[in-house]
């Protein structure tokens, strides 16, 4: 084991000594996980999308829609979402293509009236492009407050029937008040399904971090061909230690360049970036567990290739396809079905949907149990078949 | 070149080393003893089976037939303990460039078991037994060719081994460099390690080594003292003299001494054809002025390794 020690702080001295190997471990993940959080217009932990509300209606309905969802959603105790006031739906849409709103909502003349009638009322949303997600919330919620809608007015109308009554003025003001009382009080959480409770912020900074550590995680693997291109394998093979030392020595020292630049990355993106990993312990877990996936596979990949540059390139292709693949570019929760399947074999989507799982507050290791055992069970079952062919490439037969 | 002490028990012994690489048979029972003190060479174009030998001999190759032992303990792939007795320098330059000198000869003093503060002192050694001292706080990288030579070696020296297996070291490297590294072995020698050189330099197995292995297409082709190979082809050493006198008659005086084959004089002086002209030649000379001849000048011609092994093989060793 004292060889093995050797042989990894000798590797990390290297490491260390290699700027690049620094900007890639952290400096890089870390960049831009916050110039994609800042792209989305994140700014915290929590999503807050800017509306504007163009009501042409007037009518009870319009208000109970304004007063009811639009106001939850604009509680400052969820942060979800800011109503700006303005003054036409010309200056609207102004605001929204130049980007300084993701949204507004307008709800045309007669809408109220076209509900108590029972016709077919629609409320219109224009969104901005760059904002996708603000415009599918909106959207989301205004189709919530019309489902809601049509079912309390079928509800409504069934008791007045019952009742032998007709629908009066006070139908409008019953189904307006029941509709505001019963909207859905919409919150991100239960919009956002793709990226399930994970803020931006926290989503691009762990999604950055397991991308990254597939370049982090390939030196230990790498560097074995690199000794042996550079002639000191013999040397180190022609010691008085074990073969294994090397292999050991090499994997111990590829460990713990990962964890630390992952636990420096955790550590960073809470603190500079606002984004909220979760229970301690739980992602600790998680991240040791991305850790030994990354290098089970990048471990793999290099042993069957023949030299650092094909392995350089392999696990290249590896990391960004595993990382399209597993969800950390962008959520695959509107991809097809076969795709979200396919992801459950990355790394990635495991490690993201444990993050994702630490989200709610009290959720502890307990709730990504399962997220960890396949970041284990990928790391170990690849890491595996590396180390067996490791060995073979330190005694040469 | 001073004899090694004979009787002493061998410090390697390799017996009927075997290794086939797919069809090609690279090695095929090849094997020798090295003595304490004693050079051997193993003496062979690129490509005559020498490292693979040796890689077998360290340990860093799993043979597929023979047995190695240094000092008495078996060697293989897994024998960490027998592995401690050697030291081995590789032909590649098995150096780390983004490390000093003083880190590369630290890391592996420590991967040979030595403590820290041995480590240190035995480094300051090896750095001035190789010429480095004053660049030990340099990267590697920025060395000479000549310097990573020296230091390559130096590695191979931290742990005093019993057995010194240089592969090559001298390639690439400048004249001077050169025989820095010639004299540093040489030295070694006489401090009474068991060294074994791979080259195919003729000129430096002649100086280093007190016996040498001709090795071809992967077996020791014939094995002895410089004088005994070139025995075995039977080739003689020649002496020229210039000298001045009565010349015939001096011709027939000097054919009758012991070790001396052939004797004849021409218009500048007499030509000799001896068995051991080095040893032979304070008596020849002599034997010469008792003889009355004026000598001049004096050369020695001696049949040579390549000779050997173009006779060996019919081939050069540079082919």
């Amino acid at each position: 084991m004292h060889a093995a020690l050797l042989i990894a702080a000798k590797d990390l001295r290297q490491r260390v000594r290699d700027r690049s190997a620094i900007v890639v471990a952290v400096i890089a993940p870390f960049a831009l996980a916050a110039i994609f959080g800042m792209l989305i217009r994140d700014g915290g932990t929590e999503f807050t999308a800017h509306y504007a509300i163009i009501d042409d209606d007037g009518g009870p309905i319009a208000a109970a829609f304004i007063d009811g969802p639009m106001a939850a959603l604009a509680d400052p105790e969820t942060g979800v979402a800011e109503i700006v006031d303005v003054a036409s739906e010309a200056e609207a849409r102004e605001q929204v293509d130049a980007g300084e709103l993701d949204a507004v909502i307008l709800i045309p003349a007669g809408f109220s009236d076209a509900v108590l009638a029972g016709g077919g009322a629609k409320l219109a949303i224009i969104g901005n492009t760059d904002s996708t997600l603000g415009t599918e919330v909106a959207r989301a919620v205004s189709s919530a407050f019309m489902d809601e809608l049509a079912a309390i007015r079928l509800s409504v109308a069934a008791v007045l029937e019952a009742q032998g009554r007709t629908p009066d003025p006070a139908y409008a003001a019953e189904l307006a008040e029941r509709a505001q009382q019963s909207a859905t009080p919409v919150t991100l959480a239960g919009t956002l399904a793709d990226s399930r409770q994970m803020g931006a912020t926290t989503f691009y900074a762990a999604s950055m971090a397991i991308f990254f550590l597939f370049f982090t995680a390939q030196f230990g693997a790498l560097s074995l061909l690199g000794e042996r291109r550079g002639g000191t394998l013999p040397r180190l093979v022609a010691a008085p230690i074990p073969p294994w030392a090397i292999v050991a020595g090499k994997a111990l020292g590829s460990f713990v360049l990962a964890a630390v630049a992952m636990a420096v990355l955790v550590a960073s993106s809470t603190v500079l970036l606002g984004a909220t990993w979760g229970d301690p312990l739980a992602v600790a877990t998680l991240v040791l567990g991305a850790v030994v996936a990354a290098m089970g596979i990048t471990a793999l990949i290099t042993t069957l290739s023949r030299t650092e540059e094909q392995a350089g390139n392999l696990n290249s292709i590896a990391a960004v396809s595993l990382a399209i693949l597993g969800g950390a570019f962008f959520p695959l929760g509107r991809g097809p079905d076969i795709l979200q399947q396919v992801s459950l074999l990355t790394p990635h989507a495991w490690f993201l949907r444990g993050i994702s799982d630490l989200g709610p507050a009290g959720t502890g290791i307990g709730t990504v149990l399962l997220p960890i055992a396949a970041l284990f069970v990928i790391g170990l079952g690849t890491g595996a078949i590396g180390l067996a062919r490791a060995g073979r490439l330190v005694v040469a037969r | 070149m001073t004899m090694p002490a004979s009787g002493a028990s061998p410090v390697l012994e390799a017996r009927d080393l075997q290794k086939r690489f797919g069809d090609r048979v690279a090695v095929d029972g090849v094997g020798f003893t090295i003595a304490p003190g004693e050079t051997y060479g193993l003496l062979g174009p690129n490509g005559a089976g020498k490292t693979t030998t040796i890689s077998m001999i360290c340990g860093i190759l799993a043979r597929d037939g023979g047995t190695v032992s240094v000092a008495g303990q078996p060697v293989d792939v897994g024998t960490p303990a027998a592995k401690a007795t050697i030291g081995y320098v590789p032909q590649d330059l098995a150096i780390y460039p983004d490390l000093t000198a003083r880190e590369n000869l630290s890391f592996f003093a420590r991967l040979y078991g030595l403590k820290r503060t041995d480590a240190k002192a035995r480094i300051d050694d090896v750095l001035e037994v190789v010429g480095l001292a004053d660049r030990a706080g340099d990267r590697t990288d920025q060395y000479s060719g000549g310097m990573k030579r020296r230091l390559n070696i130096a590695i191979g020296l931290l742990h005093r081994p019993q057995l010194l297996v240089l592969d090559e070291p001298t390639v690439g490297v400048d004249p001077q460099s050169r025989n820095a590294i010639l004299e540093s072995v040489e030295a070694l020698g006489r401090e009474g390690m068991a060294i074994l050189y791979t080259t195919h330099y003729m000129e430096e197995a002649e100086r280093l080594c007190h016996r040498v292995g001709i090795i071809d297409t992967g077996k020791i082709r014939a094995e002895g003292t410089r004088r005994e190979l070139v025995a075995m082809v039977g080739q003689r050493d020649k002496v020229k003299l210039s000298a001045t006198g009565d010349l015939g008659a001096a011709a027939q005086t000097l054919a009758r001494e012991p070790g001396v084959a052939d004797a004849t004089a021409n218009e500048n002086g007499l030509e000799l054809i001896v068995d051991d002209a080095r040893g032979l030649l304070p008596r020849l000379l002599q034997a010469a002025a008792d003889a009355g001849l004026t000598v001049s000048t004096v050369e020695v011609v001696e049949p040579d390794l390549e000779a050997v092994f173009l006779h060996l093989t019919g081939r050069a060793l540079r082919d």
